[in-house]
């Protein structure tokens, strides 16, 4: 069968009749190890990402301990616990408000119960929410919050015939007055693990005589006595005396009685002096104790309270405004006006009064002048009282903005974790700068040489290796202080045995090649095979293992922070963690930013080597 | 075999004697700590001091000149005993070396490693570590039960569904997890489940609180603690048993008409195990070790709080025996650690030249 041609002979040409073949430059741009590795470490999406955040996290530390304005130097308590603010009050989110659950209110001035000595109007003004709870909490101890109640008067030992007693101050009761002590008791049984008790109540004279209002009993009823009638009948006309409760003392277990209220009347002149022994409000009864003239009563046991009411409240409250909004009423002395006006902030005219105060900069911290106290014998100007902005008195010309709130000391949270994070950084790259060339030469010298000299260098990697970093820390710092220094040199102990090792696998991998071979044949020394042949071939894996060794050392000085061995003199991110920790119930804020930024700094740290690792492990090439 | 592990042991006790011996050395020169309490205290301690080798005693009537005379020689005394009967004891530092010496005699002979000094007045070491031990040995053995097979199996099943999103979220996960460092973790941890929702107790329960609160204090520790070792876990076998499902012999079981199922399970499982399992036993003999950082933030009477405590009471000589603890548990672990790989995988000849 005939072959049928689809091209004709003459359409091919033979190339290369004449000239002769040489080699030909590569089309392809060469490439080097480094470049390729970038190449590949680019193609890590997630490497790549967390190189940007690493390199955010590390701008951020350079920048923000320099440009922000904020005191993280001197303590300031007025402007601790700021709660963070990013956006503007009333967002409801990262606004500088704070929401407290189950705070005690303040009924009388209706703000909640604060231990932070705010005023009132503050307080105030600063509430954005509260909500208080509509039925009061009955609670057994004495709250300067609390109301009602009953007093609780017990034995402080189960001991028969030690009775105890609550005994008014000395009044003077009269026969004429038709005078009459109303009692109320409750008989509520099995309070706070004890039982309720016999008791009785009689008028203890100051002459020695008594006379009794109710014996020893059990009965928990209202007492109504007429103690003018029981006076008559005793043939008084007046009698000094006090008002005695006593309650029976037992063997086998605390005895008490519960008194809600003591309540005199009478009629004429006397019966308001007798009054100031009444009380109905137990809570404020056992609180003032004898503070106050009307409610004293002494007391021989333990005079306790149960069921006092308190209302607890939940509140949103805006904790700039609290510390930096308007503070009415602020006196200033003329000295300091004298600095303002010398200053060019503002104006003032003792002579014509508050009227004449112009504002003249944004620096003067007060808004207006409300009055003025003018000495009256020197007709010289002694303060004047003033209404403004309280940052204006602080310092600031704007109301500020603490991205992460302040702490204890009213540092700025934001400025002091990269000042620290900044602290950390220098620490862990002069670190893994040293780690690195040291390790190197260490690891380069082992595992070039070998033979003994690499015996006597493992063994004494080995002894110092076989130190848990923590033994040589505490170590250093026991000796040496903890300062940078000593840190910088203990981590530095601890930590280029890593790459030595790292440094001298390689060493032995790469040695007996055929190019370092060749190399040594054309009579290369030492040093050129080690550093021009064989280093560049291992750099890949050392240079990761050096950036993965700022992480660490970051953590470790965290670490020690946690244990009270940290860094001091200097901002420290661990010292200022380990500090904040025991705010994490009531101020999260001063835990969870910094332990955010931490953890996305490890996190970045981790990825971002991880990337490096597979772009410069040559065995991967290609193969995506 | 034996020839070589019996070496290795041996390598490992002289480097442990070598960091011990360095330790105590640079433990002694620190600055002297008075113990704390009255003289009788004091005495006490001392003559313990004197009799393991530590201090010089004197028994002199009181003279300036005598101590003048021995301020001299030995350095100002570190205590000088009330007077009785005309006279009274001079306590004198013993020069380092010679404190090394006697040290390693008390070791050596009487298993002696010193008493406490204010933490725990003249009460021997090894009572005050064996008092705290089996707080730290207890916690770690539940936390180690829990986390090895967690991340084993989490690591198993990441590996199966390999690039899938199953094993992106679980390798995702443990790449953030195990970047987290362990205070942050507690700090969470704590936050949310002890103050937010009130679950958990926030701080170790008491030796008298009842067994559910016992019970329930355990809970954040064991998660913390094993939380590291789970993801460790996880990756460790991810990656081992990634490379494994590549391999030949896989292939060829396949080929020979094993099912997946077979095949995983009875060669590649096994062969992945091979790595994993050393640092099993190695994690098991740092059980005893625990966490310096929960135990002082959960407030754990384990050793790691004892490294705190000693330090903050500054009392020295337990603070040693402390670090010789840690230092003995992580040079066993780094001995146990090579042995077993020996032991499990044959082809791996110990003490081989090449």
């Amino acid at each position: 069968m005939a072959e049928e041609r689809l091209f004709a002979s003459d359409a091919f040409q033979l190339v290369h009749t004449e000239e002769k073949i040489h080699d030909k430059k590569l089309e392809t741009k060469p490439t080097t190890f480094f470049k390729d590795a970038l190449k590949r470490f680019a193609k890590n999406k997630s490497s790549v990402i967390a190189a940007i955040i690493l390199a955010i996290l590390i701008l951020l530390a350079i920048i923000v301990p320099v440009a922000s304005p904020y005191n993280i130097t001197n303590v300031s308590t007025s402007e601790k616990f700021l709660a963070p603010k990013l956006f503007e009050s009333g967002t409801g989110f990262w606004d500088g408000t704070r929401k407290m659950k189950h705070v005690v209110f303040d009924t009388v001035n209706k703000v909640p119960a604060v231990s932070e000595k705010y005023t009132v109007d503050a307080l105030a003004s600063s509430l954005v929410k509260i909500k208080v709870d509509p039925e009061p909490t009955l609670i057994d101890s004495a709250n300067q919050y609390g109301k009602n109640g009953l007093v609780m008067l017990a034995t402080d030992a189960a001991i028969p015939g030690k009775d105890v007693y609550l005994n008014s101050k000395s009044v003077t009761f009269t026969a004429a007055g038709n005078e009459r002590i109303h009692v109320v008791l409750d008989p509520e049984e099995d309070v706070q693990g004890s039982k309720l008790g016999e008791y009785k109540v009689f008028l203890r004279g100051s002459d020695g005589t008594e006379i009794m209002i109710r014996d020893f009993s059990s009965d928990y009823s209202e007492i109504d006595f007429d103690i003018s009638a029981a006076l008559k009948e005793a043939g008084k006309t007046s009698f000094n005396a006090q008002v005695v409760f006593e309650v029976k003392s037992t063997a086998d277990v605390f005895r008490y009685i519960l008194i809600k209220s003591i309540e005199t009347s009478g009629t004429g002149s006397n019966a308001e002096k007798i009054a100031s022994i009444n009380f109905t409000d137990a809570t404020a009864m056992v609180i003032l104790g004898d503070k106050n003239a009307d409610g004293y009563w002494a007391c021989s046991g333990r005079k306790g309270i149960h069921n006092s009411e308190i209302y607890y409240c939940d509140y949103t409250i805006d904790t700039y405004q609290l510390v930096y909004g308007n503070a009415d009423k602020v006196t200033y002395s003329a000295t300091e006006l004298k600095r303002w006006i010398d200053a060019g902030w503002c104006s003032y005219d003792e002579k014509v009064g508050p009227e004449s105060f112009v504002r003249l900069t944004d620096e003067c911290p007060i808004d207006e002048v409300v009055s003025q106290s003018v000495n009256s014998r020197t007709k010289k100007l002694n303060s004047i009282t003033g209404s403004g902005y309280n940052f204006r008195k602080l310092g600031y010309k704007t109301m500020p903005k603490f991205l992460f709130g302040t702490d204890a000391s009213g540092f700025d949270l934001f400025k002091r974790a990269f000042a620290g994070l900044r602290t950390s950084l220098i620490l862990g790259t002069c670190t893994a700068a040293f780690c690195f060339l040291f390790g190197l030469v260490w690891g380069a010298i082992s595992g070039y040489f070998g033979g003994n000299v690499d015996l006597l260098m493992e063994r004494f990697c080995d002894i110092l290796g076989g130190i848990p970093w923590i033994v040589m820390m505490t170590l250093f710092i026991l000796h040496l202080g903890n300062n940078f220094f000593t840190f910088f040199l203990a981590l530095c102990m601890t930590g280029w045995m890593g790459t030595a090792h790292r440094t001298r696998t390689q060493f032995y991998r790469f040695k007996g090649r055929e190019y370092v071979l060749a190399s040594r044949t054309l009579g290369s020394s030492d040093i050129r095979l080690i550093f021009k042949h064989i280093l560049p071939n291992s750099m890949g894996t050392i240079i990761t293992s050096s950036v993965l060794m700022i992480p660490s050392t970051i953590y470790s000085e965290a670490t020690l922070a946690y244990l009270n061995l940290g860094l001091q003199g200097v901002h420290s991110f661990g010292v200022m963690m380990s500090n904040n920790q025991q705010y994490l119930g009531i101020y999260p804020n001063l835990v969870i930013f910094p332990a955010v930024v931490m953890a996305l700094m490890m996190v970045s740290f981790n990825l971002f080597g991880n990337g490096l690792r597979d772009a410069f492990n040559p065995s991967l090439k290609g193969s995506e | 075999m034996g020839k070589y592990v019996v070496k290795r042991l041996v390598l490992a006790l002289i480097t442990a004697f070598i960091i011990l011996s360095l330790t105590f050395i640079l433990v002694k020169m620190l600055p002297f700590e008075r113990p704390i309490g009255g003289d009788a205290q004091q005495i006490a301690y001392f003559d313990k001091q004197y009799n393991l080798g530590y201090v010089y005693r004197f028994q002199a009537v009181k003279s300036e000149a005598f101590e003048a005379e021995n301020n001299a020689k030995f350095g100002e005394y570190l205590y000088r005993s009330p007077v009785d009967r005309g006279t009274c004891f001079y306590y004198y530092k013993v020069p380092v070396l010679e404190q090394y010496v006697s040290w390693v005699r008390n070791v050596v002979t009487r298993w002696d490693w010193g008493y406490s000094k204010s933490f725990q007045p003249n009460v021997s070491a090894s009572v005050i570590i064996m008092s705290r031990i089996w707080y730290s040995m207890r916690l770690n053995i539940i936390s180690v039960i829990f986390s090895v097979p967690l991340g084993i199996l989490l690591g198993i099943w990441a590996a199966l569904k390999k690039n899938t999103v199953t094993d992106h979220t679980i390798s995702t996960m443990v790449m953030i997890f195990i970047s987290v460092p362990s205070f942050v973790l507690i700090s969470f941890v704590l936050r949310v489940f002890s103050y937010d929702l009130g679950w958990l107790p926030s701080s170790w329960p008491a030796d008298t609180s009842t067994l559910a609160t016992k019970i329930k204090g355990y809970i954040i520790p064991v998660f913390c603690l094993s939380f590291s070792s789970v993801c460790g876990y996880c990756r460790f076998t991810r990656a081992e048993l990634c490379e494994v499902m590549e391999s030949d012999y896989l292939l060829l079981a396949r080929t020979k008409g094993l099912t997946r199922r077979q095949a995983i399970v009875r060669h590649a499982l096994k062969n992945a195990m091979v790595p994993i399992f050393p640092s099993i036993l190695a994690e098991f003999i740092g059980i005893l070790g625990g966490s310096m950082i929960l135990e002082n933030l959960y407030g754990i009477p384990g050793i790691g709080k004892l490294f705190i405590l000693s330090l903050n009471y500054k009392d020295y000589d337990i603070l040693f025996v402390d670090m010789a603890i840690f230092t003995t548990i992580s040079l066993l672990a780094g001995v146990v650690l090579d042995l077993s790989y020996g032991f499990i995988d044959p082809r791996i000849r110990m003490g081989a030249k090449k």
